[in-house]
């Protein structure tokens, strides 16, 4: 009865903190906003697209800001790994983590860097006499808004590519490792064999200035970053 | 959640996979896809025309932008222009709106008022025939000043007449 574990009738909660709510917000973000990118788009709803893509470009800036000074599992520093780390990581002999691994590291950075294009070149699409336009369309000449429209049309396909990769990868974890991915990005929480350390929680002033960073930036290319349009 | 991870992951993935199979079924933009049974051809063959419209006027202010604009580019370019827009006098049958179900952007107003549409097309028509007299007379200054007008053509069949809510 003295002992120091307390007995209580649930036991300890065997989960450690894994991911932080900012990085399960914007990563749940990201999955709705993508189809919903392809849907505007699809059926011609010009005004949501481009309010969607400029929140996407928000999300982004906000996901790149939180990857320097966010949680320890959100920050570049924690996942993204040399090629020797990724190489040893598929040999089964990588050193324990939580977060991502160092070959989910490399998917983290392929998704990100292609949502960043596709909203970058969507920034300067369209063709002010011809529909819709991104809101730096005025920026550049006319045949670099084409090609930039063109390319914002097919790179639809890579992010769709990548997104389908990333599926069956964690279908893949689940079916042949047994290793959920989706609910500790729905929790927050995992129950982790290895002997590691739980992540820390980030003071709310961190989470206050990446947020108002990234809104104040999106908004400022929201409205065609005055004053140079 | 993290005791039952196999039904939150298998909706997901299963939501997931619906959702790029559905998303590579029909996302191939207007005219470049497979056409719905049924769709009248001459749909692909003014989206293709309005492409050519669209991408002469691109030539005529490409041009513009640089140092020293060819004047014989910009009136080659304003002769297709003006031929693409004679052209789409005869593209919009009836029953080949978005309404109508079919992959377009033609609103059905333009059957609904008939002359205000014919008002829109008489619009581009003289712009750009102005636009041709304009290139062919050799002043790059003169062609750039009419540039507004012409694309205002463009822009008000577009805010009338097209699904186009940018």
């Amino acid at each position: 009865m003295a002992s120091a574990q307390p007995a209580s009738p649930f036991g300890a909660d065997p989960a450690i903190r894994v991911w932080d709510l900012p990085v399960r917000l914007t990563h749940w973000s990201f999955a709705l906003l993508v189809p919903a990118l392809w849907w505007s788009a699809e059926n011609s709803q010009w005004a949501l697209h481009k309010r969607f893509g400029v929140t996407l470009l928000g999300l982004l800036i906000f996901r790149v800001v939180w990857g320097f000074i966010g949680t320890r599992t959100a920050r570049f520093s924690s996942f993204v790994k040399s090629p020797g780390a990724v190489l040893a990581y598929l040999k089964g002999k990588g050193a324990a983590f939580i977060g991502h691994s160092p070959l989910a590291g490399l998917s983290v950075v392929a998704l990100l860097g292609a949502m960043a294009i596709q909203v970058g070149a969507g920034l300067f699409s369209g063709d002010p006499y011809d529909g819709a336009t991104g809101p730096l369309n005025p920026l550049v000449k006319v045949s670099t808004a084409d090609a930039l429209t063109n390319w914002h049309e097919w790179f639809y396909w890579v992010v769709l590519g990548l997104v389908a990769l990333h599926l069956t990868a964690i279908v893949y974890y689940l079916a042949a490792k047994q290793d959920d991915l989706v609910s500790p990005m729905v929790s927050g929480r995992k129950i982790v064999k290895a002997d590691v350390q739980e992540n820390e929680p980030a003071p709310w002033g961190r989470f206050a200035f990446a947020a108002a960073l990234s809104a104040g930036l999106a908004l400022w290319v929201a409205f065609g970053v005055p004053p140079f349009t | 959640m993290a005791k039952h991870p196999l039904p939150t992951l298998s909706i997901i993935a299963a939501a997931s996979l619906v959702l790029v199979s559905a998303c590579s079924g029909d996302a191939a933009p207007e005219g470049d896809g497979a056409p719905k049974a049924g769709e009248p051809e001459v749909i692909d063959a003014r989206q293709a025309n309005f492409k050519k419209l669209g991408d002469s006027f691109k030539a005529i202010r490409t041009q513009l932008e640089g140092d020293s604009p060819d004047m014989a580019v910009i009136e080659s370019a304003a002769l297709d222009l003006n031929i693409a827009a004679l052209a789409t006098k005869d593209q919009f049958p009836e029953g080949t709106s978005v309404a109508d179900g079919w992959d377009t952007e033609a609103l059905a107003t333009i059957w609904e008022k008939p002359e205000e549409f014919a008002k829109a097309h008489q619009m581009i028509a003289d712009r750009s025939a102005e636009m041709v007299k304009l290139a062919q007379a050799g002043d790059p200054a003169a062609v750039a000043a009419y540039v507004k007008d012409l694309g205002g053509s463009c822009k008000n069949c577009h805010d009338n007449f097209r699904l186009d809510d940018g």
